[in-house]
């Protein structure tokens, strides 16, 4: 009888067992959300024949199947059912239409949805996709930080359709960050940082203290991080920087230069807003920010290294991006005469510029802290020593992190997720632990967002070659000898493009510069350049170029930075009405040029002005800009007015009538 | 007995703890310092490249180069204005420019120089500036 009853209960418990695979199935979360997706789309539907077909979409597991992109299946879609389904638009999630991106909805089956919003595609309830388990795999990027996925395939420092990823790109360079740490793709980056030899007889002991105790309360533009160093640190670093031997040749320039006589500070004064020092610098705040503010300089630097500095700024720092320009030697002691009258910390204390007397014991603790912090990363090692590996940890991976792997140390606050760790880690590094090196940058919220966002970014492997973006680096044809070395002696590029090369402070590419202007105009601005965009505050400064020297720059400009897109004489062959400059003018006016561009005294502030464009521009360009200023530069806002050959002829035409007389334009722009 | 109770009791309460994280998300995108979204980051961005220098930044019609233009930029942010327009009808305008549809010649078409996803975002970005 026990035996009958056993096999009874045994066959239950079986029946059970063999139960719960169905019943699992049965109960899974996708299969209530696909019902709850057909009741909306018959309920949506636009006709009868549509209706039917949401009615009979069968409940299945959906996926996207990616083999060449790491053999990734992304089943998303299980329960985002909606995301190319414009009927879906605005429906809750997670049926909801997907938001327009440049790869969505055309490129999902390319794409499928892990690449961008990373978490775990194989799973098929909310939890385990999303991976919000502190233990679980890689979880999917929270939505403000979307664009890191942006950045795993596409290399390039900004991208048009990533506005945060590309800031906290930007940020990243500017900060110094790949100085100290190894990011693939950054190999070659150098901090512009000065070398510091010749310190001891640039600023005093004061000045130096102050600067390390916090960069940016000295000097807003400093890009150099608060290293938040005790008093007694200080003092040592301080003791150490005043021991470094200076080279000797700078020191006998930086010698002679103080023993000068003074220069006389109101044509100094002239001299200054010539040189268009705001294109870089700031003075109170004004101007353009990428160089040191200059409002208190003359109570940071000796009147003896200015001058020598200002004569040749290669010498003291061959990575600056500071012109050398081509001053008389009056002209810069009468420069030199306006900052020190001028450009003074009157809070300062008399003595912010006197010497150290070093103490031996202090310099070798202070050596030690200089090693300890890695100040040699951007400012190059004094003795000559050489980098081979970098100071901080490799940044490559550091988004693919798990949690589990981050310590956390003393911050018990925070949420234990790879996103809260990295903001935190940017904004108070030091929170984490007491002995940690990494330096305090001061980024508001926004800034790190954007330089998490970056982070993020950054994958332990490179994505498969089909999907890399990785921008064409082919170097400007800048010759080495001959024209090639006056580019570099006025640092061109530190504001211009040419090619890949050069920074973006002038928002003039040189890269067909030959084919744009007139080889004389081009001349006479590089001797005395007058403004072309008033409004801008970054202007072409006058460098004094020698004309000998301008047109040697011209005569290569013309031969290499040249486009063949562009005729030289684009009337050729046509009829003689198409360069009609009386029909010209109309269309200048009923097309609303004069809305951004000047002509005669009139127009608007945002373009340049056009008077004298006959002199400057040669009617190729002029012709060529016309039919799509896109195709010159991506980001030009001159809109494309879509004009015919003949109605951009007959621009050309008007434009090329305009002449002015350089005297008149020169005086009116300075 | 009690035991499996407590397991039972404890499997129900962590149930329910799970469910109530599901609901987070949604909570946290209500926290006021939140980055604005994707869509309106790339409508701000065009906004600021290519509109901000005559409208301004609010949209008010007071960029700095508004002062040289007959008749002036239009305030975007007028709540009126908002919403006596459609996004047809701003989207036209954005393409077709001024010229386009019949008024000032001023506001040039953008049909060419702006993709028509662009056009979209940018329309959604202004539409986010309406005052309140």
């Amino acid at each position: 009888m026990p035996l009958k009853r056993l096999f009874a209960l045994t066959s239950v418990a079986f029946l059970g067992v063999l139960a719960i695979s169905p019943a699992k199935n049965a109960l899974r979360p996708y299969r209530k959300i696909q019902n709850r997706f057909r009741e909306l789309g018959v309920a949506r539907a636009t006709s009868a024949r549509q209706a039917r077909e949401y009615a009979q979409k069968p409940v299945a597991i959906r996926q996207f199947w990616l083999p060449a992109f790491e053999n990734r299946v992304d089943r998303c879609t299980t329960c985002h059912l909606g995301v190319a389904d414009p009927l879906m638009k605005g429906a809750p999630q997670p049926l909801s239409l997907h938001p327009w991106t440049p790869h969505t909805p055309e490129a999902f089956e390319r794409f499928g949805c892990t690449s961008c919003h990373s978490g775990q595609g194989l799973a098929t309830t909310q939890s385990e996709a999303h991976a919000t388990a502190p233990d679980a795999g890689p979880p999917m990027l929270p939505t403000e930080y979307v664009e890191a996925g942006c950045g795993r395939c596409h290399a390039a420092p900004t991208l048009p359709g990533a506005p945060m990823l590309s800031r906290g790109r930007t940020l990243m360079a500017q900060s110094g960050c790949f100085a100290c740490h190894a990011v693939r793709g950054r190999e070659t980056f150098r901090s512009p940082a000065p070398p510091l030899a010749t310190l001891p007889v640039k600023t005093g002991a004061e000045w130096v203290r102050r600067w390390l105790k916090n960069p940016r309360a000295v000097d807003p533009n400093a890009t150099m991080p608060n290293f938040q160093l005790a008093a007694r640190d200080v003092d040592d670093l301080a003791n150490y920087l005043f021991g470094l031997d200076v080279p000797e040749s700078l020191a006998r320039k930086i010698q002679a230069a103080g023993e000068e006589p003074p220069g006389d500070a109101a044509s100094g004064k002239k001299l200054f807003a010539e040189s268009r020092c705001i294109s870089c610098h700031t003075v109170e705040g004004k101007g353009q920010g990428s160089a040191p503010e200059l409002s208190k300089i003359a109570s940071a630097a000796s009147r003896g290294w200015l001058l020598a500095f200002l004569r040749d700024p290669h010498a003291f720092n061959p990575r600056t991006p500071m012109p050398q320009y081509h001053l008389a030697d009056t002209e810069s002691r009468d420069l030199v005469a306006y900052m020190e009258g001028e450009f003074r910390d009157f809070d300062a204390p008399k003595d912010i510029l006197e010497p150290l007397h070093v103490n031996r014991t202090l310099a070798e603790n202070g050596e030690k802290l200089f090693r300890r912090y890695g100040c040699f990363s951007c400012h190059a090692a004094p003795e000559g020593g050489r980098l081979t590996e970098k100071f901080g940890p490799d940044l490559d991976g550091i988004g693919d992190k798990r949690a589990a792997s981050l310590d956390f140390g003393r911050r018990a606050d925070l949420p234990r997720t790879l996103t809260s760790w990295l903001a935190a880690k940017i904004g108070s590094p030091r929170s984490f632990a007491k002995d940690l090196k990494m330096p305090s940058y001061g980024f508001g919220p926004e800034e790190t967002r954007a330089v998490v966002t970056a982070l993020l970014a950054m994958g332990a492997e490179p994505v498969p070659e089909a999907y890399r973006v990785v921008p064409a680096a082919s170097p400007a044809p800048i010759p080495a000898a001959g024209a090639g070395r006056l580019i570099d002696r006025y640092r061109c590029l530190s504001c211009h493009q040419i090619g890949q090369q050069g920074g973006d402070i002038s928002t003039a590419l040189l890269t067909f510069e030959g084919s744009k202007v007139q080889r004389d105009w081009l001349v006479d601005y590089l001797v005395l350049s007058f403004t072309i965009r008033p409004t801008l505050t970054e202007r072409m400064p006058i460098l004094r170029m020698p004309r000998q020297e301008a047109a040697e720059l011209a005569d290569m400009i013309e031969s290499l930075f040249v486009d063949p897109r562009i005729p030289d004489d684009p009337f050729a062959g046509r009829a003689a009405t198409d360069a009609d400059p009386v029909e010209g003018e109309r269309l200048y006016v009923t097309l609303g040029c004069r809305g951004c561009h000047i002509v005669g005294s009139s127009g608007g502030y945002y373009g340049p002005p056009l008077n004298g464009s006959g002199t400057r521009l040669r009617p190729g360009w002029t012709f060529t800009w016309l039919k799509g200023p896109q195709r010159w530069r991506s980001d030009v806002r001159c809109p494309d007015y879509g004009l015919t050959d003949r109605d951009a002829l007959r621009l050309t035409a008007y434009l090329s009538t305009l002449h002015e007389k350089r005297g008149a334009e020169t005086t009116g722009s300075r | 007995m009690r035991r499996l109770g407590l397991a039972v009791l404890a499997l129900i309460a962590g149930a329910g703890c799970a469910r109530r994280t599901t609901t987070a998300p949604g909570a946290a995108g209500r926290r006021p310092a939140a980055a604005p979204s994707y869509e309106l980051r790339l409508g701000r961005q065009v906004f600021q490249h290519y509109c901000q220098t005559c409208h301004g930044e609010t949209g008010a019609g007071d960029g700095f180069n508004a002062f040289n233009l007959d008749p002036r930029p239009r305030d975007l942010s007028d709540p009126a204005f908002q919403k006596k327009k459609t996004d047809a009808e701003l989207m036209d305008a954005v393409r077709r420019g001024g010229a386009g549809v019949g008024l000032s010649s001023m506001m040039p078409p953008w049909g060419r120089t702006l993709s028509q996803a662009e056009v979209d975002e940018v329309v959604r970005y202004v539409r986010s500036l309406r005052k309140h």
